[in-house]
C-alpha cells in the first residue's frame, strides 16, 4: 500500500478557549456526536450552554473537552447520559482537589 | 509476530458467553481508561483490552479468531512461537467493518490484529463510504494530542506533528497517508485548550469542504513549576535567617530569573505573588496568570558544635514565651 507524505505549514489556527463560543453544530462536528446526543448531554447537565434553544445556544470553548469525554465515555465504558454526568462531575471534583494539592505543594 | 491470547487478556474462558465478555470488558476499561487512571501503562493496557473486546465481541471476528488459534495451537504454539496467520485463514468469514466512524483516533492496534483484521476491514469500511460519495459532506474534524513544555507557554513554539489519517486514491481506496503539519503554538496557550486548525481535518466527499483538525494542548510535567489554570506555583527553600531577617533571593521563573525581596519574618508556606509572571495573555485585555513563590525553610544540620552552640543561644533569645505548639494546646483546653 502506498503511503504518500505531504508537508503543510499551517496558517490559519484558532485557540479554543473560554472566551470563544462553539454552536450546537459546530460542537457536534468537532466532539463528532449527533446533535440528538448534545441535547441529551444539555438535558442531563453534562453540558450548560448559553441560550434558551438549540439554535441560540453557545457552548463555551472550554466545553469541547467535557464533550469528548462524555462521548469517549459513552463509547468506551457503555456509559449511559447520566452515568457520565455523574463521572464528569467526580472527575471536576478530583481535578479541583488535585488543583488544590498542586497550590500546597504536592506535584 | 506475538500470538495474541485475547481470552486471556479479558481474564475470560474461552467458552465464556457474550454477556460474560461484555461484563470483564467493562470492568477492565474502567479500571484502565486512561481518563479514569493516570498510571503510565493504563493507555497501553486500555489498547489491548479494547482490542481484545473489538474482536470478541463481535461473532464473526471471534469464530474466524478461535479457527486461527485452534490451528495454530495444534502447531504447538507458545508465546515464544513466531505467529504467522496460515494462508487462507479467513475463506468463509464475513466481515462488517470494523462498526467505527472513527479512522483518525483509531486506537492503534498490534500487528496480530491488523493482520487478522486491520487492513481488510479498514480498506471495505473505507471503501464503502467512497462509494456512496455522491453527495457533497463536509469532511471530518479529527483530533490529537500536542505536549509541550511550560516554557513554551511562555513564548510560543513551534511543532512538527505527524499525522496519519486515511484518504482516498484515485480508484477509491482508502489509504493511509502521512502528514507533517507545522505549527506555531501562539504564547498564552493553557493546558487542556485547544487550536482549531481549519480545513486540516478529514477530505470533504465530493465537493464538501475539509474537516477541521483540532490538537488539545498538554503539558510535560515540570521538575520545578506546578501549574493550576493560568497560575504557576514554585517552591523556594530559604535559611531560617532568610525568612527571620529577611533577604534577596534569586527566583527561576519560566520567563528567567528575577531578584525577589523576601519579606522579614516571613513564615513555611508563605504565598509571594509576583503579579502577572503567569501564563502571559493570549492578546490584550486578557489577563495574564500569576506566579506564586511559595517559601519553604531548610534547617541547617547540627553537626558541628559551632553550630549547635547557635542553636543553643537562639534557644535562649526566644524565652520560654516561644512555643511551636501554642495552637495544639489552646485546642485542648
Amino acid at each position: 500500500m502506498s503511503s504518500p507524505t505531504t508537508t503543510t505549514i499551517v496558517t490559519s489556527l484558532e485557540v479554543i478557549d473560554d472566551t470563544m463560543e462553539l454552536t450546537l453544530v459546530e460542537l457536534c462536528q468537532a466532539v463528532r456526536a449527533p446533535q440528538e446526543q448534545v441535547r441529551v448531554w444539555v438535558f442531563e447537565g453534562v453540558l450548560t450552554p448559553r441560550g434558551e434553544t438549540p439554535e441560540e445556544w453557545r457552548f463555551a470553548g472550554t466545553a469541547l473537552r467535557r464533550a469528548r469525554l462524555a462521548r469517549t465515555l459513552m463509547q468506551e465504558l457503555e456509559i449511559n447520559a447520566p452515568g457520565v454526568a455523574l463521572a464528569l462531575d467526580l472527575m471536576d471534583e478530583i481535578e479541583a482537589l488535585k488543583a488544590s494539592l498542586r497550590r500546597s505543594g504536592a506535584r | 509476530m506475538k500470538f495474541q491470547d485475547y481470552y486471556q487478556t479479558l481474564g475470560v474462558a474461552r467458552e465464556a458467553s457474550q454477556d460474560e465478555i461484555k461484563q470483564a470488558y467493562r470492568k477492565l476499561a474502567r479500571k484502565h481508561h486512561p481518563d479514569l487512571n493516570k498510571e503510565a501503562d493504563a493507555e497501553a493496557r486500555f489498547k489491548e483490552i479494547g482490542e481484545a473486546y473489538e474482536v470478541l465481541k463481535d461473532p464473526e471476528k471471534r469464530a474466524a479468531y478461535d479457527a486461527v488459534g485452534s490451528r495454530y495451537a495444534q502447531g504447538g504454539g507458545g508465546a515464544e512461537q513466531d505467529f504467522r496467520p496460515p494462508p487462507g485463514w479467513d475463506a468463509g468469514f464475513e466481515f462488517h467493518g470494523r462498526g467505527d466512524d472513527d479512522g483518525f483516533d483509531a486506537r492503534d492496534y498490534s500487528e496480530f490484529f491488523e493482520s487478522l483484521f486491520g487492513r481488510a476491514a479498514r480498506a471495505g469500511a473505507a471503501g464503502g463510504s467512497a462509494r456512496r460519495g455522491a453527495t457533497n459532506l463536509r469532511g471530518e474534524d479529527h483530533h490529537a494530542k500536542v505536549l509541550i513544555d511550560l516554557e513554551d507557554a511562555y513564548t510560543g513554539a513551534r511543532r512538527s506533528i505527524q499525522l496519519r489519517m486515511p484518504v482516498f486514491d484515485d480508484e477509491g481506496r482508502g489509504v493511509l497517508q502521512e502528514r507533517t503539519l507545522d505549527v506555531t503554538i501562539p504564547k498564552g496557550i493553557r493546558q487542556g485548550q485547544h487550536l482549531r486548525l481549519t480545513g486540516q481535518g478529514g477530505p470533504g466527499l465530493g465537493n464538501g469542504p475539509a474537516g477541521d483538525l483540532f490538537l488539545e494542548i498538554e503539558f510535560n510535567t515540570h521538575r520545578m513549576y506546578r501549574v493550576d489554570a493560568r497560575d504557576v506555583y514554585v517552591d523556594l527553600p530559604l535559611a531560617p535567617w532568610e525568612a527571620a531577617l529577611g533577604a534577596s533571593v534569586a527566583v527561576p521563573t519560566p520567563d528567567g530569573e528575577v531578584e525577589l525581596t523576601i519579606p522579614a519574618g516571613s513564615a513555611a508556606g508563605r504565598k509571594l505573588r509576583l503579579k502577572g509572571k503567569g501564563i502571559p495573555a493570549k492578546s490584550a485585555g486578557e489577563p495574564a496568570g500569576d506566579l506564586y513563590v511559595v517559601l519553604a525553610i531548610v534547617l541547617p544540620p547540627a553537626g558541628s558544635d559551632a553550630s549547635r552552640r547557635a542553636y543553643e543561644s537562639l534557644k535562649s533569645a526566644a524565652g520560654s514565651d516561644f512555643n511551636p505548639r501554642a495552637q495544639l494546646q489552646r485546642g485542648r483546653a
